[in-house]
């Protein structure tokens, strides 16, 4: 073995994997989670989402046609902001994996013009085991995303299957191939 | 033929719209990624060739998103305001490759506008083997025709 590859595999030998996301047992009814990043939109966001969903409304795509419309600015497609404000969620809720079971009451409450940075939080309605997959529980949360001025923009009830602590690592070691945590004892 | 009105829909009536489209990594992977998506299904190709999906897949408001899109050709161009969505459920996963097509059924008019009214779809998003991939209520102000 050449030298780099050697000192490489010395490296990988002491990694420690550091897990993102939650497990099921992390979750708990009331609690809120407040998703720490937050994002601006453009007109090159929403003439992109729009075109590459082929969504022909011309007030996400067309100054003239927004302003036509009464709005001051191009309007930004309300689902990118949707699917943006569950991304914007998924380090917090999902990302350490289960099915998405459903999204319920989404409210588009208004149009976000292009320029707007929006946030979003979440806060947990419930937290069951699964009867008919005993490594998951059901978890539902109310996600909001909200302005610069804190006002919601948008709100809906999404719940998803989130893998339990033990089965997750499980799937992380069989995944990876790694056998040691962060945060395990040394 | 031109984009539909609130005049031209009644409650019963299903569409089935004439675009489909092929997913791309565009749609499986950037999208995903612009909506800061942070769950690797959706970038990483070598973990998911090891899952039970066998490849990425595509993030689930991604394909609510492309099957509005598909159903906007005809419910969409005249919008005023997207209000809302109900029961959305994911019924199948969407990998690139995939050819997805839609059909939306009339479920609920409201005529309260002299320039507009709400309508209540309800939208199927399919592949191309016809497995149902997602399905959605969609509530949209349509505008009527001038």
């Amino acid at each position: 073995m050449t030298q780099p590859e050697a000192a490489f595999e010395h490296v990988l030998s002491r990694a420690v994997y550091h897990a993102k996301g939650r497990a099921f047992e992390d979750f708990t009814p009331g609690q809120t989670l407040v998703h720490h990043w937050s994002r601006t939109f453009t007109e090159d966001d929403t003439i992109r989402f729009s075109t590459e969903t082929l969504h022909y409304n011309p007030i996400y795509f067309s100054r003239r046609a927004a302003s036509a419309a009464g709005h001051a600015r191009m309007v930004v497609n309300p689902y990118l902001i949707l699917a943006t404000a569950i991304g914007l969620s998924v380090e917090d809720l999902s990302e350490a994996g289960g099915p998405f079971v459903g999204i319920d009451e989404v409210q588009f409450l208004r149009p976000v013009l292009v320029g707007e940075t929006i946030s979003a939080s979440s806060s947990t309605l419930s937290a069951r085991a699964s009867e008919s997959k005993p490594a998951f529980g059901v978890v539902t949360w109310r996600t909001e995303a909200q302005d610069d001025d804190g006002a919601p923009v948008l709100a809906f009830v999404r719940s998803n299957l989130v893998l339990k602590r033990e089965p997750q690592r499980r799937h992380f070691e069989k995944v990876l191939g790694h056998e040691r945590f962060l945060g395990d004892p040394e | 033929m031109s984009a539909l009105v609130l005049d031209s829909l009644s409650v019963g009536d299903v569409i089935q719209h004439a675009r489909g489209k092929t997913a791309g990594e565009n749609d499986v992977s950037s999208l995903s990624l612009l909506t800061l998506n942070s769950a690797e299904a959706h970038f990483n190709r070598d973990r998911m060739a090891q899952s039970s999906f066998g490849d990425r897949i595509a993030f689930g408001a991604i394909n609510v998103a492309m099957i509005v899109g598909l159903a906007a050709g005809d419910t969409a161009e005249h919008a005023i305001e997207e209000l809302g969505l109900n029961a959305v459920r994911l019924h199948h996963p969407v990998v690139e490759g995939d050819t997805l097509y839609a059909v939306s059924e009339v479920l609920e008019i409201t005529a309260d506008r002299p320039d507009s009214g709400v309508v209540r779809f309800r939208h199927w998003g399919y592949n191309q083997s016809r497995v149902p991939i997602c399905s959605l209520e969609r509530t949209v102000r349509l505008r009527r025709r001038p």
